[in-house]
């Protein structure tokens, strides 16, 4: 909503039609006659050699899967591999031109494209480079096994390191690229510029995108190309992530040498099967996949098809679609059209498509052809493809015993080092910025409009004589993680924020309001409402290097972006073997007020999913501190806001917010009132209320309440809790997620066991009802309120003496209400 | 040459395949491509093409037949080759099956490992109801000496909560509590059989905790126990003068000679840290401090508190604390979280008040070791070279797990308490 658009009725409301560009179909139609000006001999001998590998690769993958041995070398591999026997005519093509610095993103299909990514990459990279990164790599664990005894070059050796790396990944070996943590799905080794492989159809839609964006924004070399299928065009995050990319204001808005778009090729690895699916004729209604650029954008992200059975005709079109990215003008499609001769799986039958057909297209096979054309235009001899094809096989059978060698190929000791896995669920690092170079911001911080604002602010809430300031002169929770968010955009030069109108507007509840000013459009931009890309992009962004704050502005959205935040976010640490970090922060905003659909709070759903941190602050130092220590760290944490506690002043802090920077660690809990004869743990705002009960105790019960404010859920540090149990033997755990299945539940059940002896009463959770959420007029019924507190004290814990209860927290209705499953 | 056909391997959990039709018939001259029969997993059915030319010599399996993958089910090879090496249901290739199979075989052998079994004890000696008690009113109640039996619970459906036994205290104990709590309301002994000359009584709640524990640490550890005797004319000396001290009123603890010995032995504790350990399975916990759990003789039984950081403490303030310590042991007033064996670093145990000569003490598991120190004898010396004359010595018995420290360790360990006692 820029006002620099003027939206003209006059213009818009005119007649016209649309103009849709030719989308060009396998129009390279060049004999290896006429390119032999264009590729030297090596060049061919390579684009052959490399599609070889792949080929033998992938056959060596097939016996082990389905006879239990390659060569008469037994081995049993019980987990997937998704072979590409038959495309690799495209990953080669698609990897040849590309540089070190670019990178590329696969699917669960991928081995080829590692294979011919990595091996364009080892032709490009000299003797000292190829050394420095296969001995840093992990130390030299790769390394170690194929540089025993090997006495060829450099780059021979890197090509064993190439095959070696990815088939120990594949075997789940701690000397494979990702410590065997990825494997076949999701194996990459970025040094070579092969990026996450995903497992996930169309996983890869909208991390390549953040990629993209990542090389744009922090003005790195290269490119971003992303492998994915056909089929996986039919998924809701691919569309998110074309959308993104493809936003008019890279063009229209970002200024200066941002102005452009993305340094991005959606290649789309059209094999034209989705498991048993035929994409063209059954399942989707594109026909040909380059027809989607035409509905994206207006140059119909230069969409063609490329036959990807020819390696030429798709190194061609890369040289020209390189072209179009240097000018700033992407991103780009390609349908390059493949063929896949193995099943979807070796379990798959191929059911679904007539022998005759897969014949058809082993006729026409890429590698046989292309082989016979060097030999045709006289530029190798037969018996040179020969020795290529038995060099690899010798190649590929020195690998794979290696690889399976349990001596040199160890799995990882979990016997001896039972935490190693739990201790890479998370990086846990302390870094003030991600890169070193100046943070580009419009104006110093101090004379940002909301920074000078704030200063007149009152950072405690209540004046000497215990009275509230008015609401406009007090610092509010939203101010302090402004002020943690305007602090590391001056310092962090990498980070960069966006989501639904987070510019101009400044958010829909007001946190961002004074960043706009601060900030150019490359670092604070409203995206389409594309929750999945917006977290999706915050993946590829963080993983090549920057830190990110994408925003989910309601809780309940959450749900679209299921994938990322459940599947993504919280994996690519661990499942990398520790070699990327992932600092994001999702500021997720919890709603009330709204009904059913935007008055949710999900903590639970980001709670259950190893891998992620999950805050919910409800003061204003807390959200500072805690936002300051988020930003901080390199681990993705889902940082919870709540709408109705926005404008909240600080009221526990002596001396208020302070002004300069300061950290709270994650997972410590805090006393928010001190008591003795019960203990209240609360989850985000429900703090207020059950302060309001602890009141209504002291002052008509004459019963003392601590209340406790769990700040984070993941992690949790139960020390205080059950110290405060110790001393009161009672407790209540209360949060406005509704209650089944709830975080409330997890933090009784821990309590329950680890204070047992100390308590008087099975720990009591009060939690929101399991319903849908009414309207405002009615949430009091549905809401934990402080009454409720205070009965369920009454019936379940201790019964107060002349007390008489509203709600009915008996045994039987608990009974009854589960057995009718609300 | 004969060449096997093989049940084909349909991804990673199919282990057998069942045989759906066979296209071609024994004798039958097949060539490569030829769909040779039929077969299912339990997800989809394939067909399985004949990989090389040639007459189909045998079939080893049935339409309907389930095969396990990877076994041979036919043979094609030229008229008149044999084909019995590659039945499977003959012996040798059983044999070759059985070891190509070798992990499923390993996995059925772990499954048929009986399932551990933990049985709970009931508790049968509460006579009628159950009582519906918070865990924290009932710790309270063991420690105020409150029946339980007797109480109306005011919490939620008659729960006896914290409240109650409070109340109850206050009302039952006129008199400060001096005798064991449990005493009072121990339940009547039930006589099970009349006109015998013996009667079964049940036994307390800590009786069966302590039998649990000794049988425990006998089970799960390798016990052993060396004797070795130290001078104690020293530790009688030191005694001597502290008693007179005492007297004198110049000091206001009695310093006996279990706090010398005691002293002594968290001396040699801090020269032996791997004796101050906890011995857990796959790792040891190496304390940093000295925790001395102190044995102690109740009328409720067998009780070894734990004197916190006993390192941090003089002589005279360990003597202080180890009375303390003993006292609320035999009152019941201890903190229950300083009974647990985890409480302690190491343990003593010291009979010689009871003329004890030697014995075994039991370890307070997971601790690595036990001293136990028994009664001062006067045995014969070598006073000097060919002098003989009797000096009173005290024997010290160490208990060690033999799976955390071995032999010379504990030797070691041990005549460093005896140089430490013999020099204090």
């Amino acid at each position: 909503m820029p006002k620099v658009q003027f939206i003209n009725p006059d213009d818009v409301r005119k007649p016209s039609q649309l103009e849709f560009n030719p989308i060009p179909i396998n129009q390279y139609n060049k004999t290896i006659e006429e390119e032999k000006k264009n590729f030297s001999r090596e060049e061919f001998l390579r684009i052959y050699n490399d599609m070889v590998v792949i080929r033998e690769f992938e056959t060596m993958l097939n016996l082990i899967k389905t006879r239990g041995e390659y060569n008469e070398i037994p081995y049993n591999h019980p987990g997937p591999a998704h072979l590409s026997i038959g495309q690799e005519a495209a990953a080669v093509g698609m990897a040849f031109t590309l540089g070190v610095e670019d990178f590329i993103f696969g699917s669960h299909r991928s081995h080829g494209e590692i294979l011919a990514k990595g091996l364009s990459a080892i032709s490009k990279l000299n003797d000292e480079m190829l050394e420095s990164i296969m001995k840093k790599h992990f130390n030299g664990i790769t390394l170690a096994p194929v540089v025993a005894g090997h006495t060829g070059t450099t780059q021979e050796l890197a090509v064993k390191f190439l095959l070696y790396g990815t088939l120990a990944e594949i075997f789940a070996r701690e000397t494979g690229f990702n410590r065997g943590l990825g494997g076949s799905m999701h194996a990459f080794f970025t040094p070579f510029g092969v990026y996450p492989n995903n497992a996930i159809v169309g996983g890869s839609g909208d991390i390549s995108v953040g990629a993209a964006l990542y090389k744009k924004v922090n003005r790195k070399e290269g490119i971003v190309v992303a492998n994915i299928g056909d089929a996986s065009m039919a998924c809701g995050p691919v569309w998110e992530g074309l959308a993104f990319a493809t936003m008019d204001q890279f063009t229209e808005l970002w200024e200066g040498d941002m102005k452009g778009g993305l340094p991005l090729i959606i290649n789309i690895m059209n094999n034209q099967y989705g498991m048993g699916g035929q994409t063209c004729g059954e399942t989707m209604g594109y026909e040909v996949a380059a027809r989607i650029g035409a509905g994206l954008n207006k140059d119909q992200m230069h969409a063609e098809r490329v036959d990807g059975y020819n390696p030429l005709a798709v190194i061609d079109a890369y040289r020209r679609k390189k072209k179009i990215l240097q000018e700033k003008r992407g991103p780009v499609l390609l349908d390059v059209l493949t063929y896949r001769y193995s099943g979807h799986s070796p379990s798959d039958a191929s059911s679904y498509r007539l022998k005759e057909e897969v014949e058809a297209w082993e006729n026409q096979d890429s590698i046989v052809w292309f082989g016979n054309e060097l030999v045709k235009a006289g530029i190798a001899q037969k018996e040179e493809l020969e020795a290529i094809r038995s060099n690899t096989a010798d190649l590929i059978t020195t690998t794979l015993k290696l690889a399976i060698d349990d001596e040199v190929s160890p799995h990882m000791d979990m016997r001896k080092y039972p935490n190693l896995i739990g201790d890479m669920m998370f990086s846990n690092q302390s870094v003030d910025r991600m890169d070193d170079r100046e943070p580009e911001v419009n104006h110093p911080m101090e004379e940002n409009p909301r920074v000078k604002q704030l200063a007149g602010k009152e950072r405690f809430m209540f004046d000497e004589n215990g009275k509230p300031y008015s609401k406009i002169k007090t610092y509010a929770l939203r101010d302090g993680i402004f002020e943690a968010i305007i602090d590391r955009f001056y310092k962090d030069p990498t980070l960069i924020a966006y989501g639904e109108e987070n510019r101009d507007w400044g958010g829909a509840f007001a946190v961002y309001r004074g960043l706009t000013e601060a900030l150019p459009y490359n670092r604070l931009f409203n995206s389409p409402i594309a929750e999945g890309a917006i977290v999706g992009t915050a993946i590829g962004y963080a993983m090549c290097g920057g830190r990110v704050i994408p925003e989910i502005m309601y809780c309940d959205f959450l749900g679209r972006s299921g994938d990322e935040v459940f599947n993504q976010l919280p994996k690519w640490q661990a499942m990398s073997g520790n070699v990327l970090k992932m600092p994001v922060v999702i500021r997720v905003s919890v709603g009330s007020k709204y009904g059913a659909q935007h008055s949710q709070d999900w903590t639970a759903l980001a709670a259950h999913i190893p891998g992620l941190k999950v805050v919910f602050p409800a003061t204003p130092y807390d959200a500072k501190g805690l936002m300051n220590a988020a930003l901080q760290g390199t681990d993705p944490v889902v940082f919870f806001e709540s709408q109705r506690i926005y404008d909240i002043g600080e009221m526990f802090h002596q001396g208020g917010v302070p002004e300069g920077y300061y950290e709270i660690p994650l997972g410590e809990p805090d006393i928010k009132r001190e008591g003795s004869d019960v203990t209240i743990l609360t989850i985000g705002a429900t703090l207020y209320r059950a302060l309001d009960a602890a009141r209504i105790l002291q002052d008509k019960y004459n019963f003392s309440a601590e209340v406790i404010d769990a700040r984070s859920l993941v992690p949790f540090n139960y020390d205080l809790v059950v110290e405060s149990v110790k001393k009161t033997g009672r407790i209540v755990i209360s949060g406005d997620a509704s209650a089944r299945g709830s975080f409330m539940r997890d933090l009784a059940s821990n309590i329950t066991e680890l204070a047992f002896d100390y308590l008087d009463a099975p720990p009591v959770v009060v939690g929101s009802r399991n319903w849908i959420t009414p309207a405002h007029e009615l949430e009091d019924y549905f809401f934990p309120q402080p009454e409720w507190i205070v009965d369920a004290i009454h019936e379940r814990i201790v019964p107060i003496p002349g007390y008489s209860p509203e709600n009915d927290f008996t045994e039987e209705e608990q009974l009854d209400r589960n057995a009718k499953g609300v | 040459m004969a060449i096997p056909v093989l049940m084909p391997r349909q991804g990673q959990s199919v282990e057998s395949c069942i045989i759906g039709q066979w296209y071609k018939s024994v004798g039958e001259e097949v060539s490569e491509g030829d769909i040779l029969f039929s077969y299912e997993t339990d997800k989809a059915s394939f067909e399985e093409e004949a990989k090389s030319g040639g007459i189909l010599l045998a079939i080893f399996f049935e339409e309907g037949d389930e095969v396990p993958v990877l076994t041979n089910v036919a043979v094609i090879g030229e008229k008149g080759e044999a084909v019995d090496a590659f039945d499977p249901h003959s012996d040798s290739t059983n044999k070759d099956i059985a070891g190509g199979g070798g992990t499923v075989e390993r996995e059925s052998v772990e499954k048929e490992e009986s399932p551990k079994v933990i049985e709970f004890e009931v508790e049968d000696d509460v006579p009628g109801k159950r009582v519906r008690i918070s865990p924290l009113a009932k710790s309270m109640a063991e420690q105020l000496g409150v029946n339980i039996q007797q109480l109306k619970g005011s919490g939620p459906r008659g729960r006896i909560i914290a409240r109650d036994v409070k109340n109850a205290a206050v009302q039952v104990q006129p008199e400060p509590v001096q005798k064991p709590a449990v005493q009072s309301p121990a339940p009547k002994p039930q006589v099970l059989a009349s006109g015998v000359d013996f009667e079964v009584k049940s036994i307390s709640n800590i009786r069966k905790l302590i039998a649990t524990a000794m049988h425990q640490s006998l089970q799960n550890s390798a016990q052993l126990t060396h004797h070795l005797s130290a001078d104690a004319r020293q530790l009688l000396k030191m005694r001597k003068k502290y008693k007179d001290e005492f007297s004198a009123g110049n000091i206001s603890q009695n310093v006996t000679i279990n706090d010398l010995v005691c002293y002594a032995v968290i001396r040699a504790l801090e020269k032996f840290p791997q004796v101050n350990t906890h011995y857990l399975g796959d790792k040891m916990k190496w304390y940093k401090k000295v925790h001395l759990g102190l044995a102690v003789d109740t009328e409720r039984g067998l009780m070894v508190p734990a004197l916190q950081n006993a390192d941090d403490l003089s002589i005279t303030g360990l003597s202080y604390q180890l009375q303390l310590l003993a006292a609320q042991a035999r009152t019941g007033n201890v903190n229950p979280d300083l009974l647990s064996p985890e409480a302690a670093s190491f343990t003593i145990s010291n009979l010689g008040n009871y003329g004890v000569e030697i014995f075994t003490p039991v370890i307070n598991l997971p601790q690595t070791a036990i001293l136990g120190v028994c009664t001062i004898i006067p045995r014969p010396k070598e006073i000097e070279e060919g002098v003989y004359g009797f000096v009173p010595m005290i024997g010290l018995s160490l208990t060690y797990n033999h799976q955390a420290l071995d032999g010379g360790e504990a030797t070691r360990f041990l005549a460093e308490v005896r140089d430490q006692i013999e020099n204090l």
